[in-house]
């Protein structure tokens, strides 16, 4: 597949080595990638494939041993700390397998948290907030606590809380993982309609075949090394 | 939501935690101003009102030394000396009690208006304190403590000088710093021990604040190379001669008071660090979701403070209110007449609870700014 446009995400030789007492290990081997915008990537692998750490490196959470990342044209790996949150909090939203919501913030709060570091005005927040969870269809769950919704619920609210600030990319690390077959049906489906509807570029690690086919593309991972 | 709404819902999630958190900052915050204010009252000791005006003279050898009587002819004589009064150290002990339970001294009925003027009663009890030789005029503390009344007569035996003395109360007094005190007579007890020629000390009323110096140096002159030499001195410095005794207590409070704010600030650092990681997690989240180093730092601080501040104004206020409306002698058991809890006290108080609130995030605020991301987020899956 040729990509027309400049890809949103331009991965060059990428390595990445973590070492383990005297024993180094390789998680990334030379990746070479793009990844266009508006794409819905399903990263497969088995365990120790190296795929979160490529979705770590490009979510701007985690540092290569060497090579290079751009997203939109920002190389992640030379901004300092601060740079490096400010740019995930305007340019990535994240969805990880165990949702990770705030258990004492209700859904509505738990989706505003990324907005706090913004220059919005609280009503400005609040509308944000009910357009997202809207998008997941949970607008009459505002006020629930995590621990008042389903598990795909509770995902749901992650989603929103993940394109609240409207990125341009959406990490989701095993978002399915923890879920029934019906309610990951449920968060596919909201994560491919995000794709389609909202034009959000998407990249999903998921050990699921079944996961991955909602995707546009398919990738493989296989001891750091890209298996297309 | 606004970012202290956020705070908040965090400080309070484990209530019982939090509660029993400040619940020790309280407390340790309580002990401290106690014992910061019984320190201020054993090193300052309340001034009473005619203090600026009054000279104590005692042996220059020591206070337990005492003094001719023939002296008071010579001091008196003194320009500048309004009144002289005998006061005689009497040392009995009331009813079986083990120990002294108040103080009696000896003294010139007739010169308690002049140089103890803040000791006020009514007009009754100074006329009989004139009149009958046997009468006394006891501190309302002492007198409410035992029940006693104008017309009650108390018998003490003495530590000082053989026998005991009954006498009558004519009078009960209040007014003065520590209500406490038993007056008599020096002729009652010049009389009942033979006629010595001696007494405690003396006290010396001035006429006016500018006499004081002139006083001081013309008593100690005036004795000077006699059998008995003296030391004058005005009240405050009487009473800092007192107080240098007391240097072990002072390092003892200052040692306990060392020992409270330590235990404090382990407390609250452990209780912050608790509160860290068992969020570890979220806070990797924030992070993830774009919340800086010092974000975090401000999160975990107002937190800390919050709760040492919650603390400290519950431990400052508590001790405030109960020293401020308490009946300080039952409470002290009339060991303190005064426990003033003063703005310095407060401030102090109030500055070690702020220094605590930022030393415990200190050590949770470095694990979370060391912490990564991806190290955070590893111990979700």
């Amino acid at each position: 597949m040729r990509f027309v446009t400049e890809p949103i995400v331009k991965i060059r030789a990428l390595t990445k080595i973590y070492a383990q007492g005297e024993i180094q290990v390789t998680a990334l081997d030379h990746i070479t990638l793009d990844i266009a915008a508006g794409e819905f990537l399903s990263l497969m692998g088995p365990s120790g494939s190296g795929k979160s750490t490529l979705l770590h490196i490009i979510a701007g959470v985690d540092r290569p041993t060497s090579g290079e990342c751009l997203v939109q044209g920002v190389d992640v790996t030379k901004l300092n700390e601060s740079q490096l949150a400010d740019w995930r909090n305007q340019n990535v939203g994240f969805i990880f397998q165990t949702f990770n919501l705030i258990p004492v913030l209700t859904a509505a709060e738990n989706v505003e948290l990324p907005l706090l570091l913004t220059r919005l005005t609280r009503a400005q927040r609040r509308k944000q907030v009910e357009t997202a969870l809207e998008v997941v269809g949970l607008a009459d769950r505002a006020k629930h606590l995590p621990r008042q919704l389903s598990g795909g619920q509770e995902q749901r609210v992650a989603i929103a809380r993940a394109l609240v600030t409207d990125p341009a990319l959406i990490v989701a690390d095993e978002p399915t993982g923890n879920l029934d077959s019906h309610s990951a049906q449920e968060v596919l489906s909201a994560l491919q309609s995000l794709r389609r509807d909202a034009g959000k570029t998407i990249i999903m690690v998921t050990h699921d075949p079944k996961a991955a086919a909602f995707g546009t593309r398919q990738i493989h991972l296989e001891k750091g090394e890209l298996s297309q | 939501m606004t970012i202290p709404t956020f705070i908040l819902k965090n400080a309070l999630r484990n209530k019982r935690r939090a509660l029993l958190s400040i619940s020790s900052v309280a407390v340790s915050l309580f002990l401290l101003v106690t014992l910061q204010v019984a320190l201020r009252e054993l090193t300052i000791p309340p001034q009473s009102a005619g203090a600026e005006l009054r000279v104590a003279v005692r042996n220059k050898i020591s206070l337990t030394n005492p003094l001719p009587a023939r002296q008071r002819g010579i001091i008196e004589k003194i320009p500048g000396v309004e009144a002289v009064t005998p006061f005689t150290w009497f040392g009995g002990k009331y009813k079986n009690e083990g120990g002294m339970s108040f103080a009696q001294f000896a003294m010139d009925a007739d010169k308690l208006r002049s140089v103890f003027g803040e000791a006020k009663m009514d007009m009754d009890g100074y006329e009989k304190f004139n009149a009958t030789k046997d009468a006394c005029v006891l501190g309302k503390i002492t007198a409410d403590k035992y029940h006693l009344k104008v017309g009650d007569h108390i018998t003490l035996d003495s530590t000082v000088y053989p026998g005991s003395l009954t006498f009558t109360i004519a009078g009960i007094y209040a007014g003065t710093p520590d209500d406490r005190n038993m007056l008599f007579r020096q002729d009652y007890l010049d009389e009942s021990i033979g006629e010595p020629g001696y007494v405690g000390m003396w006290w010396l009323k001035v006429k006016s604040a500018n006499d004081m110096a002139p006083v001081i140096k013309a008593v100690n002159a005036a004795f000077q190379n006699s059998a008995a030499e003296v030391r004058a001195e005005s009240e405050r410095n009487f009473q800092l001669g007192f107080i240098s005794m007391l240097g072990n207590i002072k390092t003892l409070i200052a040692s306990i008071s060392t020992v409270v704010v330590f235990t404090l600030v382990l407390v609250t650092a452990s209780t912050m660090s608790m509160a860290v990681r068992e969020r570890f997690r979220e806070l990797a989240i924030l992070k993830a979701l774009g919340f800086r180093r010092r974000e975090m730092f401000a999160f975990i601080l107002a937190e800390s403070f919050g709760l040492a501040v919650t603390g400290a104004a519950l431990g400052i206020g508590g001790a405030y209110c109960l020293y401020t409306f308490g009946d300080i002698g039952k409470l002290t058991a009339g060991i303190f007449v005064s426990f003033e809890v003063t703005p310095r006290i407060m401030g102090f108080a109030a500055l070690v609870a702020a220094v605590l609130g930022i030393v415990s995030a200190v050590a949770p605020s470095l694990s979370v700014a060391r912490m990564s991301v991806v190290n955070g987020l590893k111990t979700l899956d």
